[in-house]
């Protein structure tokens, strides 16, 4: 750590007394700012004490904390339900005749456009597990040994067909370019509880079927102060961009050049009472811890060789979904808020089966690791576990695979205060559309927000005017899916 | 100062976050209630959602935001507002109402109490309603009587501050005013723009050095092509290549020759529509296709199309007016009287741009003028232009390729043994030309043969005609080719290769074969026995061709893949040539020749045993003739054509030859200094624009609506039956008289570049949910000064930086904490943290390493984090950083990645520019300080730093060089304190490198600037302290 000299340690004491992730002195601002709108008493009439590990704009919750952090599995490319969690015997049945009209007359379809329709039926089985008997497709054996933490929704819709604007859609909750993703809303409303790691954080991996681009605007700010988006940690290089000290400079002689540097601010905020020298002072700091944090962070040989089978890494960092899967674990301990892995494989318009196969083969066992191990270090309870793509495939064939489909898709959630042992909504007999208990993007947005006790209508920003927020102007709460 | 932190974090808090609630509360007193600054605000945003413009939302019929629906009684029988009488006006009734309050509780907007007084006084003064200042008609304010200035900015700000008690600062020191100015004008130091000497220029000349500067055009431009969105790359999905960088330079070149913002504004929305429009009026449309556009497979063009046309009105929007039209999409604007059909109406105005909502030929939703389109191709309509930059690195690279020509020819001319060579050469080639005069063989394709991958097919034969032209007869499958084997008699090498496609063969029902068709080609040598070798084509050209492009650029040349046009000229002669490596034959060696591809054209093959400098003119006369010119009758330029043609041809200098063609190479990658463009071309039947309800697309109830300019805004201008409005209309229209919220939404805009706040805080959004202006006054003062001064931007920045406003300290006056504490009021200037593209010139300029000898052309890739990209597909992407000059040059003409934006920039807060964005956050962050730390180009700037301090002559001690390093940082002396710490700094790393050279050697590898030898470890210890400097607050603010 470093020696406390004067401006620092001034900086420091009101950087941990403000402090959300990369705080600057708009933090200060914005707690001012908001302060009013926020500390309005709940409508029960009692003040609920705002938790420990909250220091972002939210002053209190709006409901019962049962979750602290979240982790999403974005399975990108949009997987097949119908060779997951939405067993359709019917498909089966009608697999390779012509799909009924009546079911897709005057609906949207991407690829399939003008196209002649047929039905595909899974190509896989489906058993019953856990006790609450949920159907779980064969392709993935470890998560459906997990059955009894998941709670499946199987009646998920989004709005948009394509990749680029789903994505954008299930992480910002609107397609308008500039909207803050799911992280930094977090970030934004309940800070961080890592004062040496960033506190949302994006990792990414890919596999050998449908590979997705995805975009960094998927984890941006948007209209937040930008010290709340995402930081993507890279498989190949530095983790983070600018972590490492140049060549040849060391631990120590990089600490004295950061010492230096805020000496040298110090004496400048003697003159200038520019609250940003303070600030710049902290970051500084907080710049050096991570440059040790996270070497720290992505070094796993502190991880026993029964861990590391449990999760299936084969070579510790080498970027695979399994090894990920092991870093959120450790990024959870840490007080991250919010872990985005994506597994870019899952676009399978044709090859479905190998592209299943392999997509499977790759997820399965970490996600159901993930789970295990999170419960077994008490950290489920408090961490919600999301799983699931931007949108779901067509019941109807593509060649030798399935189009993008937006009105039926499944997805689950984990922990947190989710339901476990649960599955949610139902789509018609052949899987085309959520017919029961619907849930929209913003119900589940409206709904994961409220396990983490914040009321989606309340956590806002300005901006051009508008009180944006993470759920638009729609959302419900699903308490069915809540514990 | 105990409380000195506090007060500045105060500040700085109120300058970004002050809600307009709060300024207006604090600007009442006893003075009468104002709709505009007091009222409106809170109307806006707890009255509006329910009770505005939008019918579609309104609650219990009443309407709060026009004063003559509000005196109206309701259908519930209330009456809203009764002007005088309070206690009869349901709006007071109900927000003083404790059991049913307005807003109700679910909004979450209480009112508080004073505002709830501030209602009950407006109401009881009369309710008087005031136009909303940004809409309302523009006239010259008077300046305020008794604060007669030079400059009229300061009487305003200066009658303002009187009013509060306040005064301005005093004049920051000189040297702090003259890098504030550079920076400001230029973004980089002074010592890097001005001449000599040039700080203590007179004020006045030295902003007339800075404006006259051409890097003060570069500055200028990084403020605007945030809010035209310029970028390299599409943004949607794969985020591929598009080319625009002439917009760039054509906006450089707009601030340096001061173009007027009028003509600005037309040339960029319409320049397509300007009589006789000049390349350059051309090149400025490109504004329009600057929205980012999608290639994804799946996706649906009509409803790509409509995502486009909603994102220029709102870029126009953002721009133009300051306004935020976005929510009139979906719906009218809940507090501003913008309606949906504002919106698309706006929208028409650009429903000419051609443009295509998916950019590829996708068999779902076939588009014909795209036939043939991947995910390499650029992205049209495209101008094809001539870029200063490339042209002149074209002609120095054709300069530098004909001087190694002539000196490598020079040096085999005086080596005996070339000489030798070259004669025996030529001896042979005089046999050879004595039966093929044109320089070419023909080859016989007698021993023609159908094959897949090499092995013949038996019943397959190749069709031959007269003319020794050779086809397949019927389509060659994957795999398969026509194969000729040649024993070449009579030729002595191969040099080069030409395929000719025999049209006169083609029978006429069959010439539409040709068009789209593609050939390919393989040549490879079979000794008699043993392993046959390959003979690579190299540079290789065709008369006609499809281009190849790649991530959105065009290859110049040929690959061994040859593809015609999808349209063919009539007369077309398709002919390819390629050179090869040089090959001699030995005797017995046979050639054997693969042609692939379709199959069905007729093709000849011929031999050219002659090199040239490009294919084109492979065996041309005048080579020839220098050649059979016996070498005593050579004239000196035969002599020296007869040597370059030899080296051409027989690679007998393999280095100089390498050499030669790797320059051409280059230089072919120039395209004569020409390159493409994206612009607006206008269609002659422009999309149909209805209002989308709830903007959905694929809902055409709504009403078709024609170009029209909105409602809301005096002066406005309607297609007719007979006439429909163009985009050149619309931009008339903006920069007209009528128009009041253009030179209001610029010049508030330039305003917050030289005091980093907008005098209406909210510089995208002048609407009801903005800010009132701290000057209205002002603000009105400027647009109208603007608008009369002939939309002289220049005139107006040279306004504002000669004002005391400008020129006073920057140190916050802690007087004025009560009074202002977010310093709205300029009792000092604002320090400013630089913009990311100013991070970057700044320390390279400090450094000495700054690329300043060029202005404008294509992007350029610094230095960034491997694998980056990794997540873009379609194509995937390499990121090859730049390792010339181009490596220094200046941050606007990075690579703008919409998707992946190139960190450096992205920690400094640059935007995506996926849209407009008229106000970059500022933040202050870990990842700054990282970047700083430890981005190679930062070390790279440190180590250049550090030799120039090194490389002073005089003086050599520690104290001189940091007195050097402040001038050339900061262009000031250093303080004691800071001197001393940081001598005692340069101990410390004395000591660590004196212990481990090595390292030093490390820490001086980064980077590809070259390396002066100075001392290992005084060079290192020197970079530690150039490291420092460049990461103090001071050096990336400009204070």
């Amino acid at each position: 750590m470093l020696p406390t000299f004067d401006p620092l340690a001034i900086a420091r004491r009101s950087f941990l007394h403000q402090s959300a992730y990369g705080l600057g002195g708009m933090a200060l601002a914005m707690l001012g700012h908001e302060a009013s709108a926020a500390a309005v008493t709940p409508p029960g009439g009692t003040v609920v004490p705002r938790p420990d590990d909250w220091n972002g704009f939210l002053t209190q919750p709006h409901f019962p904390v049962k979750a602290k952090r979240v982790i999403f599995l974005c399975m990108a490319g949009g997987p097949s339900q119908f060779e997951t969690f939405d067993w359709k015997p019917a498909l089966k049945e009608l697999d390779g005749k012509p799909f009924p009209e009546s079911f897709t007359k005057g609906q949207q379809l991407a690829q399939l456009q003008n196209a002649e329709l047929k039905a595909r039926g899974s190509f896989v089985g489906f058993q019953k597990h856990g006790q609450a008997g949920i159907e779980v497709s064969d392709l993935f054996p470890h998560l459906a040994g997990q059955a009894d933490r998941l709670c499946v929704i199987r009646s998920m819709q989004t709005e948009q067909i394509n990749h680029d604007t789903a994505h954008a859609f299930m992480n910002t909750g609107s397609i308008i370019k500039g909207r803050p993703s799911m992280g930094s809303w977090l970030l934004y409303g309940l800070g961080s509880a890592s004062d040496n790691l960033p506190g949302f954080i994006v990792l990414t991996s890919s596999g050998k079927y449908g590979p997705q681009p995805i975009s960094a605007r998927q984890w941006s700010a948007g209209v937040l102060p930008s010290r709340f988006q995402g930081i993507m940690f890279q498989s190949k290089g530095d983790a983070v961009h600018y972590i490492g000290s140049p060549p040849g400079v060391c631990q120590s002689t990089q600490r004295q050049v950061v010492e230096e540097v805020a000496r040298l601010n110090g004496l400048l905020g003697k003159e200038q009472n520019d609250p940003e020298i303070a600030t710049r002072i902290a970051q500084y700091e907080m710049a050096f811890r991570m440059q040790s944090s996270v070497p720290e962070l992505t070094d796993f040989s502190g991880e026993t060789q029964e861990t590391l089978d449990l999760y299936g890494v084969k070579e510790p960092g080498d970027g695979s979904f399994a090894s990920n899967c092991l870093l959120a674990r450790r990024l959870a301990e840490r007080g991250v808020r919010m872990i985005q892995l994506y597994h870019r494989a899952w676009d399978h318009h044709s090859n479905i089966e190998p592209g299943m196969q392999e997509g499977a083969a790759a997820v399965d066992k970490p996600s159901a690791a993930l789970l295990e191990d999170l419960a077994r270090r008490g950290l489920l309870d408090d961490t919600l576990v999301l799983w699931g793509g931007e949108f779901g495939r067509t019941p109807m064939g593509q060649g030798s695979g399935r189009d993008h489909h937006i009105l039926s898709f499944s997805v689950f959630l984990a922990g947190g205060g989710s339901k476990p042992g649960t599955t949610w909504g139902s789509t018609d007999e052949l899987g085309y559309r959520a017919v029961d208990d619907v849930v929209s993007v913003h119900d589940l947005h409206a709904t994961m927000l409220a396990l983490l006790g914040i009321d989606h209508h309340r956590l806002t920003t300005k901006f051009q005017g508008l009180d944006v927020r993470l759920t638009g102007v729609a959302g419900n709460v699903i308490k069915g899916i809540m514990a | 100062m105990a409380n000195g932190r506090e007060y500045a974090a105060r500040r700085y808090a109120m300058n970004w976050l002050l809600p307009a609630v709060l300024m207006a509360s604090l600007a009442v007193g006893n003075e009468p209630v104002s709709f505009n600054r007091d009222i409106r605000p809170i109307m806006s945003d707890t009255c509006f959602h329910c009770h505005g413009n939008d019918a579609g939302t309104r609650e219990a019929g009443m309407r709060l935001d026009v004063r003559e629906a509000a005196l109206k009684q309701t259908e519930g029988g209330v009456v809203p507002i009764v002007p005088g009488d309070p206690d009869s006006s349901a709006i007071i009734q109900r927000i003083f109402d404790t059991d049913d309050p307005m807003p109700p509780e679910s909004a979450h907007k209480p009112l508080s109490k004073e505002q709830k007084e501030l209602f009950r006084r407006w109401v009881a003064e009369g309710a008087i309603y005031e136009p909303h200042w940004a809409y309302a008609p523009l006239s010259r304010p008077a300046v305020p009587a008794g604060f007669e200035t030079a400059n009229p900015i300061d009487a305003f700000i200066q009658a303002r501050l009187a009013e509060k008690g306040l005064t301005s600062a005093a004049a920051a020191p000189p040297h702090v005013l003259t890098r504030r100015l550079a920076l400001d004008l230029t973004g980089l130091p002074p010592e890097a723009v001005l001449p000599a000497g040039g700080g203590s220029l007179a004020d006045a000349a030295l902003v007339d050095a800075l404006l006259a500067s051409p890097h003060y055009g570069e500055r200028m431009a990084v403020w605007w092509l945030d809010i035209a969105r310029f970028a390299d790359t599409v943004g949607f999905h794969g985020d591929q290549n598009q080319r625009i960088f002439p917009y760039r330079d054509y906006i450089i070149e707009a601030f340096n020759t001061n173009k007027r913002f009028d003509d600005f504004t037309r040339e960029q929305l319409a320049g397509d529509l300007l009589p006789n429009p000049t390349t350059q009026q051309l090149v400025a449309t490109g504004y329009n296709r600057l929205n980012m556009m999608t290639r994804e497979g799946g996706a649906q063009p009509k409803e790509y199309l409509a995502k486009y046309g909603a994102e220029r009105v709102r870029s126009v929007a953002a721009a133009w007016f300051g306004s935020t039209f976005g929510c009139a999409e979906c719906h009218d604007h809940k507090f501003d009287p913008i309606t949906a059909r504002d919106f698309y109406e706006l929208q028409a105005f650009f429903a000419d741009v051609k443009q295509w909502g998916v950019y590829n030929n996708y068999g779902y939703t076939p588009e014909p003028e795209l036939r043939g389109f991947d995910n390499e191709h650029p992205f049209p309509p495209e101008l094809h232009v001539e870029s200063p930059w490339l042209k002149k690195r074209h002609d120095r690279l054709q300069k530098r390729l004909g001087n190694e020509i002539a000196t490598t020819t020079q040096r085999l001319a005086n080596n005996p043994a070339a000489q030798a060579a070259q004669s025996e050469w030529e001896s042979r080639m005089g046999a050879f030309f004595q039966s093929h005069t044109d320089g070419w063989l023909t080859v016989d394709p007698a021993e023609a043969r159908i094959v897949n991958n090499g092995k013949p097919i038996a019943d397959r034969q190749a069709k031959m005609s007269a003319s020794r032209a050779v086809s397949s007869g019927k389509p060659l499958g994957s795999g398969e080719a026509i194969e000729i084997v040649s024993s070449l008699d009579g030729i002595p090498a191969i040099a080069a290769v030409r395929l000719t496609v025999d049209t006169a063969a083609i029978e006429p029902a069959k010439r539409g074969d040709l068009a789209g068709s593609r050939l390919t080609l393989s040549l490879a040598i079979h000794p008699a026995e043993g392993k046959p070798r390959p003979v690579p084509l190299r540079s290789g050209e065709a008369t006609v061709k499809r281009p190849v492009y790649r991530s959105g650029f065009e290859v110049p040349g040929l690959s061994n893949e040859w593809r015609m046009p999808f349209e063919l000229p009539e007369n077309a002669e398709p002919v390819a040539v390629w050179l090869t490596d040089p090959v001699t034959l030995a005797p017995g060696e046979r050639l054997v020749a693969s042609i692939g591809g379709d199959g069905k054209l007729p093709v000849q093959l011929a031999i050219s045993p002659l090199g040239a400098i490009e294919p084109s003119v492979v065996a041309a006369a005048h080579d020839r003739a220098a050649i059979t010119t016996p070498a005593s009758a050579r004239s000196p330029e035969q002599a020296a054509r007869a040597t370059t043609v030899f080296l051409l041809s027989t690679a007998f200098d393999r280095a100089a030859f390498d050499q030669v063609r790797a320059l051409r190479n280059e230089l072919d990658g120039l395209f004569e200094g020409r390159t493409w463009t994206l612009v607006t071309e206008a269609t002659p039947n422009p999309l149909t624009i209805r209002v989308l309800p709830r903007g959905n697309w694929q809902d055409e109830s709504g009403a078709v609506v024609l170009p029209a300019t909105p409602a809301f805004l005096p002066g406005r201008i309607e297609s007719t039956g007979e006439r429909r409005l163009t985009r050149l209309d619309l931009a008339n229209w903006l920069v007209s008289d009528v128009n009041p919220l253009t030179p209001r939404a610029v010049m508030n805009r330039l305003w917050a570049v030289f005091f980093g706040t907008g005098l209406s805080a909210a510089v995208d959004d002048l609407g009801s949910q903005g800010e009132l202006p701290t000057h209205p006054e002002l603000l009105d003062w400027l647009a109208c000064e603007f608008r009369d001064s002939g939309w002289d931007i220049q005139h107006m920045i040279r306004l504002i930086v000669t004002s005391h406003t400008y020129r006073q300290s920057s140190v916050f006056q802690p007087t004025a904490l009560a009074a202002d504490p977010a310093n709205r009021l300029l009792a000092s200037q604002n320090p400013r943290r630089l913009e990311a593209e100013f991070v970057r010139d700044n320390a390279l300029a400090i450094a000495g390493i700054l690329n300043l000898e060029d202005i404008g052309g294509p992007s350029v890739k610094p230095y960034q984090p491997g694998g980056y990209y990794e997540a873009l597909q379609f194509p995937n992407r390499d990121y090859v950083a730049d390792t010339d000059e181009r490596q220094w040059r200046r941050g606007v003409y990075t690579h703008w990645q919409r998707t992946f934006l190139h960190p450096m920039l992205a920690n400094f807060d640059a935007p995506a520019r996926d849209e407009c964005a008229a106000a970059r956050t500022l933040s202050n962050t870990p990842q700054q300080a990282l970047t700083l730390l430890n981005d190679p180009i930062f070390v790279e700037a440190a180590r250049k730093f550090a030799e120039r301090l090194l490389a002073n002559s005089s003086p050599h001690d520690d104290a001189g060089r940091i007195r050097l390093a402040y001038r050339l940082a900061l262009n000031r002396e250093p303080r004691e304190a800071e001197a001393t710490s940081l001598a005692s700094f340069l101990a410390a790393q004395r000591e660590a490198f004196t212990t481990s050279p090595a390292a030093a050697q490390k820490l001086l590898a980064v980077g590809h600037a070259p390396r002066p030898g100075f001392d290992p470890v005084e060079h290192a210890v020197w970079t530690q302290l150039a490291r420092v400097l460049l990461n103090t607050q001071e050096v990336i603010t400009r204070y």
